[in-house]
């Protein structure tokens, strides 16, 4: 292109160029993963838009994924809303990972219930800075409502669906398909942003409980046998935990 | 001034338009400081005049720039504003002197030498119309044509709130009542405003005829004194209540306020404000979802994963005691689950690579076989549990029980 072109059109942040990501609207909030942030318009997650997480099942890492942006909102004071998570949360662990859990809030509605009503009752209150939904059910109109909803508010919408819903349409601005990556990596496939087509998969290292240098090690031998020879790691059992005053 | 003056108990539609008995209650409001605030004379009276016709009081209102003149000019109906002295004088001119409340003998000795309106009173010689009618009177006649300082004290709001109604005919339809409870509620709103003040809970009774009153206690996420919420409350409460009999009148009360001072959002960012927004959220999802499907969170000091999570209403989590810096999984099923055992190893889907651990969890002995808030209680444990990956690349929490008969479990997922 016309270098003088090229240069007047980056003083237009008005003019969107098919090469570049679109101007945000709204500040984007940090994912926390440099690699991830590189290729998100914005340079994180969108604010005011639906981000879909593609995956099937859970233990990949999703939350610890979505977690760095969770925790930087509890430094606004924002309240997080978890809508049908897709099982009990456990309390210990969000609290070490620095979630403020007095300004956490789970909606758990009966399953088939109303769990998109709710998700659409939360984003378009604008009340809660960060919105986390679990559905299996959601269509593309579904989707769509949901966007128009999300646009509303200024927060963080995430929504979990089944890996097979890529094949289809959606509205949501930004899609991502989670997949096992190699040596315990997070493997995340950008399918959609606003900007220009994604490359390869990229590949994050997560904060996950076991080092890394340990996941070709499986325990074996004493750990495996009859509980008559198991002798600990850790000499004493866990004993109960008790607050600090 | 404005003046807005209800009809006295008692009065009926006949006098419409006439004047009112004595005893006739008024409202002054001294508006001259602030009708730029309000945006002009004619938006603050139109909301005024919305405002009674909410609260259902039937009512004349003037304005004029004296509080007597206002007053008496109230007690003919809904008069043309007077914005000046000589605007306010000539329409107390034509007023008649029964405007004044004057004794019945006093009003008929006035009337037979020819006095019908204040102006041909005020034609009288002072002297000997102040004997006549009482100095006092002389002197509130002056006070409205402006002729006399009339400085009023203010208005106390009561400490506390109770407003009731009768309903037009007995009824035990949910949305005749909310209706009838909206008048109760923008009486309450406007109340706590005045305080800067909010309620957590408030107490309506249903008046039904010869039984007691059916009690309904009004609670809110957080205190508010916003007519939206409480109106929905309302609805939410009215519609699932069942009634024992009809319903002849309502009374709401509240005394248990909080200091809810405005606050100033920023200007940039949402402020402050979505705490608010966040309890009229938990409220609406509540209402449709039924309380125990929206919770929060909090650590509970205990080692056994059952139990370490409790579930408080929402935003009233208190203080986490700190938390370990051992690994534990986000999500805990709700059961462990059971796993096969194949060559010696956990399997779910394929084979489990043990890669930390055993952790050992284990006594719980004193609520054993207890009934807890949730079900069963955990009760005494002994397992050993493993961070595992699953043969397609989760993460995880797995225990053996270690008590007869023994066995591996999934508990858990590294998220």
């Amino acid at each position: 292109m016309n270098p003088q072109l090229s240069a007047f059109l980056d003083r237009r942040p008005d003019v969107w160029r098919g090469d570049r990501f679109a101007g945000a609207p709204l500040p984007a909030v940090a994912s926390g993963h440099a690699v991830l942030d590189r290729e998100l318009p914005g340079g994180g997650w969108p604010r005011g838009a639906l981000t879909e997480i593609l995956m099937d099942g859970q233990g990949l890492g999703e939350m610890t994924l979505l977690l760095p942006a969770l925790v930087r909102l509890r430094e606004e004071g924002g309240w997080t809303l978890l809508v049908a998570p897709p099982h009990p949360l456990h309390a210990p662990a969000w609290a070490a990972a620095g979630v403020d859990l007095a300004r956490l809030v789970v909606v758990s509605p009966a399953p088939g219930g109303d769990a998109l009503w709710a998700l659409e009752q939360a984003l378009a209150s604008g009340a809660p800075a960060a919105v986390v939904a679990w559905s299996a059910t959601a269509d593309a109109r579904a989707v769509r409502r949901l966007q128009v909803a999300a646009a509303a508010g200024r927060g963080l919408a995430f929504l979990f669906r089944p890996a097979r819903a890529a094949a289809e349409a959606s509205a949501a601005p930004l899609r991502l398909l989670l997949a096992a990556g190699e040596a315990g990596d997070l493997a995340v496939d950008i399918l959609k942003r606003r900007g220009p087509p994604p490359a390869a998969p990229l590949c994050l290292a997560l904060p996950r409980p076991v080092r890394r240098h340990a996941h070709g090690q499986p325990l074996a031998g004493a750990a495996l046998r009859g509980p008559a020879a198991t002798r600990p790691l850790r000499p004493a059992a866990t004993r109960p935990v008790h607050p600090v005053a | 001034m404005s003046l807005v003056r209800p009809p006295g108990p008692g009065k009926g539609e006949g006098e419409a338009g006439g004047r009112r008995g004595r005893g006739a209650e008024g409202l002054l409001l001294d508006i001259g400081p602030c009708l730029r605030l309000f945006g002009g004379l004619e938006r603050l009276a139109g909301a005024v005049a919305a405002d009674l016709e909410a609260q259902g009081l039937a009512a004349g209102l003037a304005v004029a720039p004296t509080p007597q003149g206002a007053f008496w000019l109230a007690g003919t109906g809904r008069p043309p504003p007077c914005p000046d002295l000589p605007a306010l004088r000539a329409s107390l001119d034509a007023l008649p002197v029964a405007a004044l409340d004057l004794s019945a003998a006093v009003a008929a000795q006035l009337e037979s030498f020819g006095t019908r309106r204040l102006a041909d009173l005020r034609r009288l010689p002072r002297a000997a119309l102040g004997r006549r009618i009482g100095a006092a009177t002389l002197a509130r006649v002056a006070r409205a044509y402006g002729e006399l300082p009339d400085p009023r004290p203010d208005f106390p709001f009561p400490p506390r709130f109770e407003a009731g109604l009768d309903l037009p005919a007995p009824t035990d339809q949910a949305a005749a009542l909310v209706f009838a409870g909206r008048r109760l509620i923008a009486a309450l709103a406007g109340w706590l405003g005045a305080g800067q003040a909010g309620v957590a809970q408030c107490l309506l009774h249903l008046v039904h005829r010869g039984r007691p009153a059916t009690a309904l206690l009004l609670r809110f996420a957080s205190a508010t004194r916003d007519p939206a919420r409480l109106e929905r409350v309302l609805r939410e409460r009215l519609e699932r209540l069942p009634l024992p009999a009809a319903v002849e009148g309502l009374l709401l009360a509240a005394d248990r306020v909080v200091g809810l001072p405005g606050r100033s959002g920023g200007l940039f960012a949402g402020g402050g404000m979505d705490g608010e927004a966040m309890a009229a959220l938990v409220e609406r999802l509540r209402a449709r979802l039924g309380d125990a499907r929206i919770h929060g969170l909090a650590v509970a000091a205990e080692h056994r994963p059952e139990c370490a999570t409790r579930r408080p209403a929402e935003g009233v989590a208190p203080p986490s005691s700190p938390p370990a810096a051992i690994s534990r999984p986000f999500w805990l099923l709700a059961r462990p689950r059971a796993l096969a055992e194949v060559g010696g190893r956990p399997w779910y889907r394929g084979p489990l690579h043990l890669l930390a651990g055993p952790e050992r969890i284990e006594s719980g002995w004193w609520d054993g076989g207890e009934e807890g808030t949730d079900g069963p209680a955990a009760g005494d444990l002994r397992r050993d549990y493993f961070v595992a990956r699953t043969a397609d690349a989760r993460w995880a929490w797995v225990f053996r029980e270690l008590r007869s008969p023994g066995g591996w479990f999934l508990h858990g997922w590294f998220a």
